[in-house]
C-alpha cells in the first residue's frame, strides 16, 4: 500500500488497548487520525515492553486513564508528516521517545539539561494538545501514553517525541534505545560521566540497572558491583559487565553498605539506584567514597516517598546526590550517538533482548515480564 | 556570661625547644574568659610552634564557647582563624623554617592519602575533620601553671600567644600580605570563597542565591563575584545587612520575614524565572537547605551546603523531585578548598587586588581586648574582628 493513499486520512489498524486496569490488553481495530501541525503519524515495526507500561497498565486508580494504549520504546517508519515538519519525511526511520526534545526552549538549548520545559515529562493520557488521534470503531476516544503509544500498528506522535535513526540498525535494537537502555546507558555515561578505571555499585539488577552496567563497562569503569535480592540474576549479569554481586538477602550482620565499603576500601565512586526506593538510595548514599563520590537514582519509587540525609554528615563528606531521568540523555543529540555506538560494535544490545513475539501475542509479553523471566521481549507488529 | 575580668598576665618567656611561657585565653566551664599564662611545649616530630601576630573570630568559636555540654570540654583554648610566624619547628620538618609567615588551618592536608592525592576532594583521610580537643597523636602541648592539661580546639587554637600545630595543618604564606587580612583566609572567608569557587564552580554569568548573609553567605557573594555571576540574590531575616552585602556583589535582596503570601523560593523562582544556577544555604538549618533546593533552577542547579546545622538535623527530599528535576545537592566543607593548594592562590588574588579581603574586617582589638570580639559577634554587630597579640 502506497503511503500517498493514507496521508492525510484516518488509518484503521489493530491496536492492543488496555480497557480496564491490570485486564490483559485486547487486539482490536482502531482508526488513527492523521498527524496536525507540527505531529508525525509512524508505521511500527516493533517495540518492546518496559516495567512502565506495566506500573500504569495495573494503576486501578479513579483518575487511571481507560481505554488507552500503551508502550513507549518503538521503532517505525513514518507514514505522513503534519504541516511544518521538514526534519524528517515518509519513509524515515524513526524512534519515538517519551522525553521531548523540541530543540528551541532554554533546557534543550542548554547542554546540561534534558528536561525540555515546552514539554515537560508528564506520563500523560493526551497528545501536547491535549487531544487524542485514536478513537475506536464505535468512535470512544482512546487515550495516548507518554506520548508514544506504540502497542498499534500505527501512532500519531510529536516532532519532538521523534528520533531520525540510521535506517541500517535491526530493529529490535533500535526499539531498546527508546528506553530503558538508554536509561541506564545514559545515567552512567552522562549523568555520572563515569570515569575510566572506577568502581562503580548498582542496586537492582533489573534491565535498568544491567544497562547501567553496561554504560559503564563502555565507559571502561573497572569495577562494577552488583546488587540484588534474587542471587539467580548474578551469573547472566556478569555478561552485562558485573564484576562484583551482592545478594542483599544473605548478608548477616553487616549492611549491604558495610559491605561496599569494605569491598572497596572506602566506597565505590559512583552508587545507582535502579528499584525505586528510598531506603536503597540512603544504602547508596552510605558507601559512596566520601570526597568525590555520585549516589544517583534512576528508579521510580511511590509519589510520596522521601529521601532522607544527616545535614551535618551530608555537609562533611563531599558526596553528590542527582536524579537521572531518561539517563540524562538529549535525545535528538545522543540516541544518533547510541546507534551509532551499537553499529561499531562498541554497545551491546543483543543480550537485552531474551524473547521476542508476534503482536498478536503480546500479552505473552507482559506475563514473562511479570514472572521475572525476561529483560526485554521485542514484539514484531507484522507477525 | 556576666562577669568579665582579666587577669594579669605575667612577662612572656620564650627560649627556642623548650617551653614556653605565655598569654592565652583559656575558656572554662561556665567561666568568663580569662588572660592567663600557659606553657606551651615545644613541637613533636612533624609540627611546629607559632608565634601567633593575629586571630580573628569565627561563629564556631563562638558555638563552643557557649556550648556547657559535650563535645564541649574544658579548658581549652579556642581560635581557628590566625595567622602567625613559625618560632621552631619538630623533628622532620622542612617545608617551612623559623620565621616564616603561615597560617594553621583545621582542615588537614597531609599531601600523602587518596584524598589529598586527588583534585576532587579536601577531605584528608590521614588527619580526618573533627572538631578534636587534641594534637593528632592524641596529646595535648599546652597546660596551665598548675600543670593542669588544656585542650586544643580544631588542632589550631589560635587564642594565644604560641600554640603548636601540625605540619598537615599549616600553610606557608607570602610574607607580603597584612596579617589582618591572611588571618581571614583561615576559615571564614576562604569557605565561602571556595564554596563559589570551588563547590560550586559558579560560572561566569550565572545567578545564585545565597540564604544567610553572615560572613560566610557574603563570602559566598565574594566567590560568586569573583567567578563572574551576573546575578547574587541574598536572603535574610535582617534588612539591615542589605545595604552592606551590596559591596560584596549582592544585586538583589529578599527579607524573608517580609514574604507573607509567598516562600522564599517561590519569590527567587518569580525573580529568576525558574530557579537560580547555584543555591547556597549558609545559615545551618535544613527547612532552608530544602528551600534552596526548591529554587534551584531544574536541569542543572546545584543545591550547596555550607551552613553547620545541629547533630541529628534531617533533610527531606521527595524522592519523585529529586529523580525528575535534574538538581544537584552537596554540601561544602572548607569551600572544597585543598588547603595547600588553594590558600596561597587565595593569597594571590588577594594581592591582586582581584578578591577583596578589606570589608570583611570591621572590628580590630587588642589581646587583652578580646571578649569585646565575642560580643561584637554575639550581638550580630561585626563580620570579622581581628584579634592583634601584640597590642
Amino acid at each position: 500500500m502506497a503511503n500517498t493513499t493514507t496521508a492525510g486520512k484516518p488509518i484503521k489498524c489493530r491496536a492492543a488497548v488496555a480497557r480496564a486496569a491490570a485486564a490483559p490488553l485486547v487486539i482490536e481495530e482502531i482508526v488513527v487520525d492523521p498527524p496536525k501541525s507540527g505531529e508525525l503519524r509512524i508505521k511500527i515495526i516493533c517495540t518492546s515492553l518496559c516495567h512502565s507500561d506495566v506500573t500504569f497498565l495495573n494503576l486501578n486508580v479513579p483518575t487511571a486513564s481507560f481505554p488507552r494504549i500503551f508502550g513507549h520504546e518503538a521503532v517505525g517508519v513514518v507514514e505522513s508528516v503534519g504541516e511544518g515538519v521538514t526534519e524528517v519525511v515518509e519513509g524515515d526511520t524513526v524512534i519515538p521517545i517519551f522525553m521531548s526534545d523540541c530543540a528551541e526552549c532554554r533546557d534543550c538549548k542548554s547542554k546540561k539539561s534534558n528536561l525540555c520545559t515546552k514539554y515537560p515529562f508528564k506520563i500523560d493520557p493526551w497528545m501536547h494538545d491535549g487531544s487524542s488521534r485514536f478513537r475506536d470503531l464505535n468512535g470512544e476516544t482512546i487515550h495516548h501514553f507518554m506520548f508514544v503509544s506504540s502497542f498499534s500498528e500505527y501512532t500519531v506522535v510529536h516532532l519532538a517525541n521523534v528520533i531520525k535513526v540510521d535506517p541500517t540498525i535491526p530493529p529490535n535494537r533500535a526499539c531498546l534505545l527508546s528506553c530503558g537502555v538508554s536509561t541506564g546507558v545514559g545515567a552512567a555515561w552522562k549523568s555520572a560521566s563515569v570515569e575510566k578505571g572506577s568502581t562503580v555499585a548498582i542496586f537492582g539488577l533489573g534491565s535498568i540497572g544491567l544497562a547501567v552496567a553496561e554504560g559503564a563497562r563502555l565507559c571502561g569503569a573497572a569495577r562494577i558491583i552488583g546488587v540484588d535480592v534474587n542471587p539467580e540474576k548474578f551469573e547472566p549479569s556478569k555478561k552485562f559487565g558485573v564484576t562484583d554481586f551482592i545478594d542483599s538477602t544473605s548478608c548477616g550482620d553487616k549492611s549491604v553498605s558495610q559491605m561496599i565499603n569494605e569491598m572497596t576500601d572506602g566506597g565505590a565512586d559512583y552508587c545507582f539506584e535502579c528499584v525505586g526506593r528510598s531506603s536503597l538510595v540512603e544504602e547508596a548514599y552510605a558507601c559512596c567514597r566520601q570526597g568525590w563520590g555520585k549516589t544517583i537514582m534512576l528508579g521510580v519509587d511511590r509519589p510520596d516517598a522521601m529521601l532522607q540525609f544527616r545535614s551535618v554528615e551530608l555537609l562533611v563528606n563531599g558526596k553528590t546526590i542527582s536524579g537521572s531521568l531518561f539517563g540524562g540523555l538529549k535525545p535528538k543529540s545522543d540516541i544518533p550517538i547510541l546507534v551509532k555506538k551499537y553499529m561499531d560494535k562498541e554497545l551491546e544490545l543483543d543480550k537485552f533482548v531474551t524473547h521476542e513475539v508476534g503482536f498478536e501475542e503480546i500479552n505473552k509479553a507482559f506475563d514473562l515480564l511479570h514472572q521475572g523471566k525476561s529483560l526485554r521481549c521485542v514484539i514484531w507488529m507484522d507477525k | 556570661m556576666n562577669n568579665r575580668k582579666s587577669v594579669e598576665a605575667l612577662r612572656l618567656m620564650a627560649n627556642n625547644n623548650t617551653s614556653t611561657a605565655g598569654k592565652a585565653i583559656t575558656c572554662r566551664a561556665g567561666a568568663p574568659l580569662v588572660i592567663e599564662e600557659v606553657v606551651v611545649d615545644p613541637p613533636k616530630s612533624g609540627e611546629l610552634r607559632i608565634k601567633i601576630i593575629c586571630t580573628s573570630l569565627c561563629h564556631s568559636d563562638l558555638t563552643f564557647f557557649n556550648l556547657v555540654v559535650p563535645p564541649a570540654c574544658f579548658p581549652r583554648i579556642l581560635g581557628h582563624e590566625a595567622v602567625g610566624m613559625v618560632e621552631s619547628v619538630g623533628d622532620g620538618v622542612i617545608e617551612v623554617v623559623e620565621g616564616d609567615m603561615v597560617i594553621p588551618v583545621f582542615m588537614s592536608d597531609c599531601g600523602e592519602c587518596r584524598d589529598c592525592k586527588s583534585k576532587k576532594s579536601n577531605l584528608c583521610t590521614e588527619f580526618p575533620f573533627r572538631v578534636d580537643p587534641w594534637m593528632h597523636d592524641g596529646t595535648s602541648r599546652f597546660r596551665d601553671l598548675n600543670g593542669q592539661t588544656i585542650h586544643h580546639f580544631m588542632f589550631v587554637s589560635s587564642f594565644t600567644e604560641y600554640t603548636v600545630v601540625h605540619r598537615a595543618n599549616v600553610i606557608k604564606l607570602n610574607p607580603a600580605i597584612p596579617p589582618s587580612r591572611a588571618c581571614l583566609l583561615a576559615c571564614g572567608v576562604s569557605t565561602g570563597v571556595g564554596a563559589a569557587w570551588r563547590s560550586a564552580s559558579v560560572e561566569r554569568g550565572s545567578t545564585v542565591a545565597i540564604f544567610g548573609l553572615g560572613s560566610i553567605g557574603l563570602a559566598v557573594a565574594e566567590g560568586a563575584r569573583l567567578c563572574g555571576a551576573a546575578r547574587i540574590i541574598g536572603i535574610d531575616v535582617n534588612p539591615n545587612k542589605f545595604a552592606l552585602s551590596k559591596k560584596f556583589g549582592v544585586t538583589d535582596f529578599i527579607d524573608s520575614t517580609s514574604c507573607t503570601e509567598k516562600s522564599v523560593s517561590q519569590m527567587v523562582n518569580e525573580l529568576t524565572d525558574g530557579g537560580a544556577d547555584y543555591c547556597f544555604e549558609c545559615v545551618g538549618r535544613a527547612s532552608l537547605v530544602e528551600e534552596a533546593y526548591a529554587c534551584c533552577r531544574k536541569g542543572w542547579g546545584k543545591t550547596i551546603v555550607v551552613g553547620v546545622d545541629r547533630p541529628g538535623s534531617l533533610l527531606k527530599f521527595a524522592s519523585t523531585e529529586v529523580l525528575h528535576s535534574g538538581k544537584i545537592i552537596l554540601g561544602s566543607l572548607f569551600g572544597g578548598l585543598k588547603p595547600k593548594l588553594d590558600i596561597p592562590i587565595l593569597v594571590n588574588k588577594y594581592m591582586d587586588k582581584e578578591l577583596e579581603l578589606d570589608k570583611f574586617v570591621t572590628h580590630e582589638v587588642g589581646f587583652e581586648e578580646i571578649n569585646k570580639a565575642f560580643d561584637l559577634l554575639h550581638q550580630g554587630k561585626s563580620l570579622r574582628c581581628v584579634i592583634w597579640m601584640d597590642r
